[in-house]
């Protein structure tokens, strides 16, 4: 397991939930910024670079079906793995073709979200790639053509 | 007037009266049983089903009124038409208020006594079909009423374990921060560490149990949709055989599978009924003494497939044989066991268009019936 820190936005109106997740994950060498309501997790997107979004599907307000739905249209190359307290797999699977790279039933198995977010984390890394070659191999096509 | 198959039966101490009159229905197709006094007629209709009876009035022994009486006494589904004598038309009127059919005066018409029983017969049958409606709705009203309890229970114990998964995942990553703290460098040799680890355990375990509750509770008002592909219901039976196998040698239980050669094929979801056998055949083990059996057969029906579970276990006490298929409900010592299989099983064989039956015996043994459709139909409309 590539040991790249991940920016991880935790979204979870459970606080204390937020908090003892993002501890755990911070101990292991991840960055996490919380945040309690979809409102706020899309604020927050708004000023910071962020890999991988984990979401609790159910919260008051914004729900996560909603959130999930705007970040992927407003980032779409940031990664979301939904929380589930509900485990029906219907909602798993629309998030899921909404966009959502997995999903995880609370309570979660910490090694499973480990390895999820490595997943994603390294999706998020090759798609940054190949986007970066993309750019170069562009930039050098017009340079080409300008001499 | 009514169908030929009124059985009839003639009361009147003239014999000179009666037979003709017996001769006469007979030709018109109505077989009419005869007694020539209130007691024999009380004693006819004690050995024999009647219909209508035609009794007159004015009789030795116990007389008329004194029958009909005691004939709406003891066999109130009975019409009965009294003959009264030409001056005694006060007896008829009498009779209709103790509950006779009607009366009719001597000397009798032939075609209007036909018509009077054709219409007590009318009446018979009208009184009995609108009985049998009543108890029919009142079965129907029971169990759309255990229906509806069950559903809404299903929908309350969904939305708690919803509930309760979220302080789960709480625990569970606080129990995981405890942990980790405890791996620390600076925590090695920190006084009664072992305590501290072995408490975590205990609640990282705890955690488990809960969480495998509420997962069931989940499952147990899911709304998923069923993986339908043909099943071999022998290969089930006996994957499920081998599942408990070990369990069973442990209880000294013997499980035996019982499928007949003939095809065992059928529409439905492989991995739910095998949860559904499984749940039944762990149940069966569980309440079978060292030395028992637990069966398990396959048999054809009319429009599917019969599973039996069968044990020869202690058995269920009738006032439980209801309640058996409600959440919670369970015989068992605290921790052991969740209360909610049963309930689950239902529910899935009910959308995968079947039905289950159980019938016990004390101390002789309990035997599950799952009926299934050989075709599932989305709807779950089926017969089976």
């Amino acid at each position: 397991m590539i040991k790249i820190p991940a920016r991880i936005l935790l979204v979870d109106d459970e606080k204390d939930f937020v908090e003892m997740l993002s501890l755990r994950l911070t101990e292991e060498g991840q960055r996490v910024t919380p945040a309690h309501s979809g409102q706020e997790c899309l604020e927050i997107l708004k000023e910071k670079e962020i890999d991988v979004v984990i979401l609790d599907i159910k919260m008051p307000g914004m729900d996560g079906m909603e959130t999930l739905r705007e970040i992927k249209r407003l980032y779409p190359l940031v990664e979301v793995i939904m929380l589930t307290g509900h485990g029906t797999v219907e909602t798993a699977v629309d998030g899921m073709k909404m966009g959502a790279f997995d999903y995880l039933v609370k309570p979660s198995n910490f090694q499973d979200l480990q390895e999820k977010l490595a997943a994603a984390q390294k999706r998020r890394y090759e798609q940054e790639e190949r986007i970066r070659k993309a750019e170069a191999h562009a930039l050098a096509r017009r340079s080409g053509d300008m001499f | 007037m009514a169908e030929n198959n009124i059985r009839l039966l003639l009361v009147d101490d003239e014999d000179g009266f009666k037979q003709p009159l017996a001769k006469r229905l007979g030709r018109r197709g109505l077989e009419a049983l005869m007694a020539s006094s209130g007691q024999e007629a009380l004693s006819v209709l004690a050995e024999q089903p009647v219909d209508v009876v035609v009794l007159d009035v004015k009789m030795p022994g116990m007389d008329g009124l004194e029958t009909l009486a005691k004939i709406r006494e003891r066999h109130p589904g009975v019409e009965v038409i009294l003959l009264t004598g030409h001056a005694s038309t006060a007896d008829g009127v009498e009779g209709i208020k103790a509950g006779a059919f009607d009366y009719l005066t001597k000397p009798i018409e032939f075609e209007h006594l036909l018509s009077k029983i054709g219409q007590a017969q009318d009446k018979r049958l009208r009184a009995r079909e609108k009985r049998e409606e009543t108890a029919f709705r009142e079965k129907i009203r029971q169990q759309m009423i255990a229906t509806e309890r069950l559903a809404s229970l299903g929908t309350l114990a969904a939305g708690v374990a919803h509930e309760i998964n979220n302080p789960l995942a709480i625990i569970s990553e606080s129990v995981g921060w405890l942990r980790s703290l405890l791996n620390k460098e600076e925590l090695k040799d920190m006084p009664h560490r072992d305590g501290f680890i072995m408490a975590l355990e205990k609640i990282e375990t705890s955690k488990e149990r809960a969480k495998r509750i509420t997962h069931q509770l989940l499952g147990f008002a899911r709304k998923t949709d069923s993986l339908i592909q043909e099943t071999d219901l022998a290969v089930l039976l006996n994957e499920v055989s081998q599942l408990v196998a070990r369990e069973a040698a442990a209880r000294e239980v013997r499980v035996e599978t019982d499928v007949p050669p003939e095809s065992n094929r059928i529409f439905t979801d492989p991995n739910q009924l095998r949860q559904v056998v499984l749940n039944l055949v762990t149940n069966a083990l569980q309440a079978t003494p060292p030395g028992g059996l637990v069966r398990l057969l396959v048999r054809q029906e009319q429009n599917g497939l019969r599973l039996e579970v069968v044990d020869t276990g202690e058995g269920i006490p009738k006032e439980n044989l209801q309640r058996i298929f409600e959440p919670f409900f369970s015989t068992k010592p605290p921790g052991k066991g969740t209360g909610l299989g049963l309930s689950v099983s239902l529910g899935i064989v009910e959308k995968l268009g079947g039905r289950i039956e159980v019938k016990s015996e004390l101390g002789r043994g309990t035997t599950f019936c799952v009926h299934l459709p050989r075709h599932y139909t989305p709807a779950g409309r089926n017969s089976a």
